[in-house]
């Protein structure tokens, strides 16, 4: 079926070309045509485009030899076999469904009990092999604005998944947690969602990302979201992945007309982080907001790439994303907004600050707006600064011990966006596991 | 209380205090008083510890200890406050978290044990009063958006909760009005005791109408030019700074 020869291929690519040929007849969708077809179409595209390089602009700030120098493997039997009850966040009362290394776990996933009647909810793979024919061609409808290899992997190669309808006008009594649970040595888990938001409708969404065990693991999710009318939906990403862990992470996003859309992504833990976070204000009146916080030390590299896009008429968008680099850790923002001809009367915003606690640290932050309305407000800034040394030295001389004063501070930097995170339960934890990450990195003793 | 022998410190290459002898006994308030650049904050910010003041000669004595051994929050839990002349804005930090911490700070110190939040809560209100200082003050950013005046009281109601037997305010008056001035003195007034000592940095007479100090210390050029009672700055106030500066090169 390969529809290159492999000389011809891209590099990198050959391995994950292989396992399709070995593991396609157990992905989710195998017995559907279209699937079948939509799947040997990306893997082609994946062959002939490849990983992404710094040779790309989309990349240039993001070595991805550590991804793409090892063979991962396509998980789709015997993954990881954690308890997930450990990974429950105190207090948090959710809808919980599980995925090990990708594959939907369908036992402790309720998934008839979940929104209390008001979602309808599948599997990826019985949504594709047994559904109705009509609805198949919305499925990664809106995956793969702004393409890249990880998408087309993704498109070829994805594992496991849940496709989730809200119906028109119902309000969901408490938030859906997704929790991806990373574990078996190399495994490369492909999830693969699509929720769509009827009509005047309300959720909350929560992905987790969290690792079972201290080996190296690659996710390449791709979820896409669809809100009609009036509908509102507040998704968080929160990445707690173990210090070996590879991610990169898709999220696409269509509003309609008066939909209100709002992610934070919290970024605490993984080698090598990539979101990639695009929204779509398609319909009139329609807003978004795109909140980041990130906190990283060692080596840890996060690269937050986001794209907002103006489509229609008085939308508004606000996007600030705040981040702390301690000893050789690296950031990446790049915020691009564009607003189209008939976006006028858009009011955009986006602002990146960065905290720089090591000498070592970098952040390469780079707005990038293309406006094509003429009666717009967009408005963008960076700041980079270093640890206050005036407010380090007020609180000390309150009593307060460097260490604490340092953690204070650092935490006060990103929580006016941990301040956005409306599930109570959730910000707390969050703030919990940042406090204990502030202080153990004080007493790693590679601190520079 | 506190004992500054010789001292000697150097602000970015640049020696500011050019040997400072000072006697603070328990129980009495002292002014130091100067000329602008006379190394009169210098002085305040030395005693509390601050980075990149070096001290490079002479001593200082607190309660039979040598304060310069000791870190800015060792000394602060041993009792030395520091009243900023330029309260620090902390985005993202609850003025009451800050309150709890320090407070806690100490009395952990001590070997006390930590407030619980009842307790915390009561005492706070308490002080809160004292400064005349709104209860939604304590749940807003450390400092921040406060005027001149609700940072100052702000810093007295630090020292209101924390009891500490050094207070050190430094130019405290800094940017108030005279009603926020009468309200800074009241609070300090109140924490008047035989316990408790107060050395008040200022440029300006006024502040001691309303806190009457026992010693006043003119400080110019790095060094103490001249000490006298109360009276002394009246005649300042009189005659002005150049004057005294004249007396002592003369005398």
């Amino acid at each position: 079926m390969q529809a290159l020869p492999d000389h011809l291929l891209a590099p990198g690519t050959g391995h994950y070309i292989e396992q399709f040929g070995q593991l396609n007849h157990c992905l989710p969708g195998n017995r559907d045509q279209w699937s079948r077809d939509q799947r040997k179409t990306s893997l082609a595209r994946f062959g002939k485009i490849g990983f992404p390089t710094q040779k790309d602009e989309d990349w240039r700030y993001t070595p991805l030899r550590p991804i793409t120098g090892k063979s991962f493997d396509l998980v789709t039997d015997d993954p990881v076999a954690a308890d997930a009850g450990k990974f429950g966040i105190p207090d948090l009362d959710s809808y919980r469904v599980i995925f090990r290394d990708g594959v939907l776990d369908p036992n402790p996933s309720d998934l008839d009990q979940l929104g209390g009647g008001h979602i309808e909810v599948q599997p990826v793979s019985s949504f594709l092999d047994d559904g109705p024919e009509a609805r198949k061609s919305g499925f990664g409808e809106i995956i793969g604005a702004e393409e890249h290899g990880f998408t087309a992997l993704n498109s070829a190669l994805f594992n496991g998944g849940v496709v989730m309808t809200l119906q028109a006008g119902a309000v969901v009594d408490k938030p859906i947690e997704l929790i991806f649970i990373s574990g078996r040595k190399l495994a490369m888990a492909q999830p693969r969602n699509r929720i769509v938001v009827e009509r005047g409708s309300k959720m909350q969404v929560v992905e987790r990302y969290v690792s079972a065990g201290p080996h190296p693991t690659l996710t390449n999710s791709a979820t896409e979201i669809v809100l009609d009318e009036g509908a509102e939906a507040d998704y968080y990403i929160i990445q707690t992945q173990a210090k070996a862990a590879y991610q990169v992470c898709g999220v696409w996003v269509r509003q309609a007309a008066a939909s209100r859309f709002s992610c934070r992504t919290v970024t605490l833990g993984g080698a090598l982080v990539r979101n990639n976070l695009c929204a779509e204000l398609g319909g009139a009146d329609a807003h978004c907001d795109m909140y980041g916080a990130y906190s990283l030390s060692g080596r840890q590299h996060v690269d937050n790439h986001t794209t907002m896009i103006h489509a229609a008429r008085n939308c508004t968008s606000n996007e600030l994303y705040k981040g702390v680099l301690d000893q050789r850790s690296r950031g990446v923002f790049r915020g691009r907004i564009k607003v189209e001809p008939d976006a006028q009367k858009t009011d955009a915003q986006q602002a990146n600050n960065t905290l720089i606690l090591s000498r070592d640290a970098e952040i390469d932050t780079k707005p990038q707006l293309e406006i094509y309305a003429d009666d717009v407000k967009c408005s963008h800034g960076a700041t980079i600064g270093q640890m206050d040394g005036q407010a380090l030295f007020y609180l000390r001389s309150r009593g307060i011990d460097r260490q604490e004063a340092e953690s204070l501070l650092t935490y006060a930097f990103v929580s006016d966006v941990l301040g956005q995170i409306e599930i109570d339960s959730l910000r707390r934890y969050l703030e919990k596991v940042l406090g204990e990450q502030l202080i153990h990195e004080d007493e790693h003793p590679g601190r520079e | 209380m506190l004992s500054i022998q010789g001292l000697k410190a150097v602000v970015q290459g640049k020696e500011i205090l050019k040997g400072i002898d000072l006697e603070v006994g328990a129980g009495e308030i002292h002014a130091i008083m100067g000329p602008n650049g006379a190394g009169k904050s210098t002085l305040a910010n030395v005693l509390a510890g601050r980075e990149n003041y070096e001290v490079t000669a002479g001593s200082i004595q607190y309660r039979g200890q040598d304060l310069l051994t000791l870190e800015p929050e060792i000394r602060a839990r041993e009792g030395v406050f520091l009243a900023f002349q330029y309260p620090v804005e902390i985005p993202g930090v609850t003025n009451v978290y800050l309150l709890k911490a320090a407070i806690n700070a100490v009395r952990k110190h001590r070997g006390e044990e930590e407030l619980d939040a009842v307790s915390f809560l009561k005492l706070i209100k308490e002080k809160a009063a004292l400064v005349e200082m709104k209860q939604e003050f304590l749940y807003r950013s450390v400092n921040e958006g406060f005027s001149g005046g609700e940072k100052k009281r702000n810093e007295i109601l630090q020292m209101a909760l924390l009891e500490p037997p050094l207070c050190i305010m430094d130019e405290t008056d800094s940017g108030l009005d005279i009603d926020a001035m009468k309200i800074v003195a009241h609070g300090v007034n109140s924490l008047r005791s035989p316990d408790r000592s107060i050395l008040i940095v200022t440029h300006y007479q006024r502040l001691l109408d309303y806190i009457v100090p026992d010693y006043i210390h003119v400080l110019a050029d790095g060094k103490i030019i001249r000490s006298g009672d109360k009276s002394l700055a009246l005649e300042l106030e009189q005659k002005g700074y150049s004057w005294i500066g004249k007396h002592a090169s003369a005398a």
